[in-house]
């Protein structure tokens, strides 16, 4: 028989100021197997503690049940205190009468005497058939593979480099830098983005212990914290980069023009290239698709003016596996295709109906227009913009139902670089809300009203082509008008949402992704770069909409949580995970697909009965490195052979018999 | 149904003569003219004591349990509504659907004894059953019988959906009409049950369960429940058993208890074979508790019959990528 000692918080009058504490700790002495009962004002604090461990030694207690809070808040605290009293710390056993009682029966004493009561008499029983649990070690990897080279990837492999771990960067596109350094200039301080960011570009790619895999996405992961083994595919570039010196004769002399995706489509680009002259790594890569030779068979001219002969069209994609200790998701966002739903802003069938990010291009010195506001359509000077924000964002019917939270402050942005850079420009604003959180974002806000920026609120209703022009017709809610203006080019303030084949990601690290297909943070307020897979970690838009301040600010949290990760020598495992009874398992394996953490795996073993030869089957077994204690493959066994530790069916069924019978 | 008998014992003691298998489990003429009995033909003369009647009611397929573990290879006679139970079990990799061979009838209807014994004399012999189509010709040696199928068939076999075996390695005999009542709905029990208000459905639940001995005779006849032991009956002697899930004791209470989880146990896997309604002593009518869960798992997860494809996926535990799982 165990004997068990019962712990009654008052958490001053958090508790105490509604139920009789006293009169719990008085009645839970009667409660089976306790052998001790005492209430106290504070047990997390200092003499409380000592209390409890007092009370272990005079009494012999084994089990011990701490009635307070949520486990959540305390339940580290009073293992420790176990563990200093000399008890395996997974022999206590809490009973949350604060969250669970007293903060919600606040009104009805006497009900909440009763409950806590009952909540009390749970924790007994579970505490009585607890049993001692214990930590293992597993090695770790000491290197950090990261996925995406945006600037959160890039900050994160810095951080992470810096502090003398090894780095693998994937990054899908012939370059890193992502979203960022296709920017002009970085609200508020408008200093320029490819300043700021291709020096942390070229950092990497000098780093020499980061190791740059560009053109190449994950394929496989399989392992688990601190041991993940990350197939890499490597997409054929064509271009020998060890020979390549990036001379660019090829692309000078490439026949065939693509548009630039660099550019957002605006410029063009040939099919031998690189994205933009700072791109990293420097060297050209071939479009398999628009390449002459390649889809005709003939032309070979960069082949034939290569000095290095670097141009190789048998390259073949390559296919290899590196061995790390920690992940990182910071695959970034794209924009929201507007034009497949928006019919009243043309469907993109106006060239001068442009995103933000188009915009950005155009205001860019290193762009296609050399850093002029010209039409796309004809290439003259707008003499009206008028800006159009929360293009699916805040907009469940067509797009997405959050705040896209960048686009109130580019818009700011760009409205004044209107102004700057056409001199008697006229610039509207069509807004929903502005929100302007951030350090200097509200006075920036005000400079871009202030300069002379009209800001309508209201929704543009239409936008149609009248001649030349475009007419964009709306309405001003505080003046209850209808507003018609005549604009040479219109902007869109487009909604951010995942990057494209975010969903694959997610599911090949074996994350979540919430409703929109962002990242699920393990908790978004105190966890906020870790998921719920250990060893995984976010950085950037990749977990929401984020500004560049955020983003870098996220991804050094998220270097800090690798590389305290990767600074230990061996991790210890919980030991709140699942366990199966092998005698019982059936090896149906059901538990395997439901297994959100790929946990359970198909294992032989032999079985040796009295009167039989030994013989040989297959049971499910666990992996003590991916198992997360969630219990979904508890609930779907039904031969009830998968238990997780700390929850036995005889923990959870002693409970409810405590609570009902 | 001469022929089919005649097809069946060749194929049998082909298997058995080959050494193809080491028993073809199948059914023999039983104690009295309406029963058969359970029979393994373990060579070529006991393969002719195969028979094929229409009382050959019961499924064979659990007998393939007992050889889970042993490297041999069986082959067993399924009728439409059996032939179920062997993807159930190959679903649950219990038994390796390359170890056994499975001899699939098509079945015109099983014959409810109860009806025929009150006609016919127990101890006569039963020379020769026809299947007419529409009904049973049977030939004793006290005179030929007719039985209307509509009238005396099983209630089970008329609202049969496969009445042809949806898996066999071999087809015996001819295939015949299906014997199921035109237009009949699986759940049209269900519905009746739904229709009824909270306390008259409940009040028709403890009628039934109240009257529950935990014979388990549900449990051991359920090509789903295949679990090596028990969690409702665990070997754990009772001064050793901590909590569990029931205690040995019948009451109204804990037999809810145990026909609600096992009702949680099959959802998903009951392939509808009715022989849980067939076995029971005291009448429960289970296969509409079964079938309730199943008509819902149908209209809420598109959850068509189980044991129709092996290779299907068990309910609730796919996943697609564009699954919401902001709950986790």
């Amino acid at each position: 028989m165990p004997r068990t000692g019962v712990f009654v918080c008052w958490c001053g009058s958090n508790i105490g100021g509604v139920i009789d504490c006293p009169g719990i700790a008085a009645q839970a002495a009667g409660f089976p197997a306790v052998v001790h009962s005492v209430d106290y004002k504070y047990l997390c604090s200092e003499p409380g503690q000592n209390m409890i461990i007092q009370a272990v030694r005079e009494h012999r207690l084994d089990r011990v049940v701490v009635a307070s809070c949520s486990p959540r808040l305390h339940e580290e605290t009073f293992r420790k205190v176990l563990a200093r009293a000399g008890l395996n710390p997974y022999l206590v056993e809490m009973a949350n009468i604060r969250e669970h009682c007293t903060w919600v029966h606040g009104a009805e004493k006497e009900q909440a005497q009763a409950k806590a009561l009952a909540l009390v008499r749970r924790a007994v029983a579970k505490a009585n058939r607890l049993e001692p649990l214990f930590e293992s070690t597993i090695p770790v990897t000491k290197r950090c593979l990261i996925v995406g080279g945006g600037i959160a990837g890039i900050q994160t492999a810095l951080d992470v480099a810096d502090a003398g771990h090894e780095v693998v960067l994937v990054e899908r596109e012939p370059t890193i830098g992502g979203n960022m350094v296709k920017l002009d200039k970085t609200f508020p301080t408008l200093d320029c983005s490819a300043c700021i960011s291709t020096p942390k570009m070229a950092a990497v790619a000098a780093h020499p212990d980061i190791r740059l895999y560009t053109c190449a996405e994950i394929e496989k992961v399989t392992g688990y914290i601190g041991n993940f083994e990350v197939t890499i595919r490597r997409k054929a570039r064509y271009v020998d980069h060890e020979k390549c010196t990036g001379c660019g004769t090829c692309w000078e002399k490439c026949p065939m023009q693509v548009p630039s995706e660099f550019n957002a489509g605006l410029g063009q680009r040939k099919a031998i290239y690189i994205p933009f002259p700072q791109a990293v790594p420097n060297k050209p890569v071939i479009d398999r698709e628009h390449c002459r030779y390649f889809t005709t068979g003939k032309c070979q001219v960069c082949a034939k003016l290569c000095p290095a002969g670097a141009v190789d069209y048998e390259q073949e994609d390559e296919v290899f596996t590196e061995k790390v200790g920690a992940l990182v998701a910071a695959t970034g966002f794209q924009l929201f295709n507007w034009s497949r739903v928006y019919g009243e802003y043309g469907y993109g069938r106006y060239p001068d109906v442009i995103t933000g990010l188009q915009f950005e291009r155009l205001v860019n010195a290193a762009g296609p227009t050399g850093g002029k506001i010209l039409r796309p359509s004809d290439g003259s000077a707008p003499r009206t913009v008028v800006f159009i924000k929360c293009v699916g964002s805040r907009d469940e019917s067509k797009g997405r139902s959050y705040c896209s939270r960048i686009c109130c402050m580019y818009t700011a942005k760009h409205a004044l670089q209107v102004l700057e850079k056409v001199p008697g420009a006229q610039v509207y604003v069509f807004y929903m809300d502005v929100r302007t959180a951030g350090k200097g974002y509200e006075e920036f806000y005000q400079r871009a009203v202030r300069e002379g920026v009209v800001y309508v609120r209201g929704r543009v209703s239409k936008v149609y082509r009248d001649g030349e022009r475009l007419v964009v017709r709306g309405v001003d809610t505080l003046l209850g008008r209808p507003v018609e203006v005549d604009a040479d080019l219109v902007v869109l303030a487009t909604a951010v949402e995942p990057a494209a084949g975010a969903g694959e990601t997610a599911r090949l690290l074996g994350i979540n992704a919430d409703r929109d297909g962002f990242f699920q943070e393990a908790h978004p307020k105190l966890r906020p770069v870790e998921t719920h897979t250990g060893g995984v970690f976010l950085a950037g838009a990749c977990s929401s909409p984020k500004d560049i301040p955020d983003t870098v600010a996220q991804a050094s949290g998220a270097a800090a949580k690798v590389v305290g990760l990767l600074s230990r020598e061996q991790l210890s495992t919980n030991p709140m995970i699942a366990q199966v009874n092998e005698t019982l398992c059936t090896g149906c394996f059901l538990c395997v697909p439901v297994c959100p953490y790929k946990a359970l795996e198909r294992r032989k073993i032999t079985e040796l009965l009295p009167g039989h030869p030994p013989r040989e089957r297959e049971v499910a077994g666990v992996n003590p490195g991916l198992c997360q204690g969630c219990g979904a493959c508890n609930a779907v066994c039904r031969a009830g052979a998968v238990e997780v530790r700390g929850f036995t069916n005889e923990q959870l069924l002693a409970e409810v018999d405590a609570l009902c019978l | 149904m001469k022929s089919t008998l005649e097809t069946l014992r060749k194929e049998a003691a082909h298997l058995l003569k080959e050494e193809r298998v080491k028993f073809v489990i199948g059914y023999a003429q039983g104690t009295d003219l309406a029963r058969t009995t359970p029979f393994f033909a373990a060579n070529v003369r006991q393969a002719g004591m195969l028979t094929w009647t229409p009382f050959c009611v019961y499924s064979l397929v659990k007998y393939l349990l007992d050889f889970r573990y042993d490297d041999i290879r069986l082959a067993v006679v399924v009728k439409g509504c059996d032939s179920r139970a062997v993807n159930r079990l190959v679903q649950d990799n219990q038994f390796a659907r390359e170890r056994v061979v499975v001899l699939g009838i098509p079945c015109g209807g099983m014959l409810d004894r109860e009806k025929v014994l009150r006609v016919v004399e127990p101890a006569a012999a039963l020379l020769e059953a026809e299947d007419r189509g529409t009904e049973y010709l049977l030939k004793t040696d006290c005179g030929e019988f007719c039985f209307e199928k509509q009238e005396t068939l099983l209630a089970k076999c008329l609202e049969c959906e496969h009445n042809v075996p949806v898996v066999a390695d071999r087809m015996v005999g001819p295939k015949v009409p299906s014997p199921a009542r035109p237009g009949m709905d699986r759940f049209a029990g269900v519905r009746e049950l739904e229709a009824l208000d909270t306390a008259a459905r409940s009040a028709f639940w403890d009628r039934h369960f109240a009257r529950c001995l935990r014979c388990f005779a549900c449990r051991n006849v359920c090509p789903a429940c295949n679990c090596k032991e028990c969690s409702l009956e665990r070997a754990v002697p009772g001064w050793q058993q901590g909590v569990c899930w029931l205690s040995k004791r019948t009451s109204l209470g804990l037999n809810h208890m145990f026909h609600l989880i096992r009702m949680y146990h099959v959802t998903g896997r009951c392939i509808d074979c009715g022989e849980c309604a067939r076995v029971c002593p005291v009448n429960i009518p289970l296969r509409e508790l079964y079938r309730k869960v199943a008509k819902d798992a149908n209209e809420l997860l598109g959850m068509s019959l189980p044991g129709l494809d092996p290779e299907e996926k068990p309910l609730l535990t796919t996943y697609q990528a564009t699954d919401p799982d902001e709950f986790m």
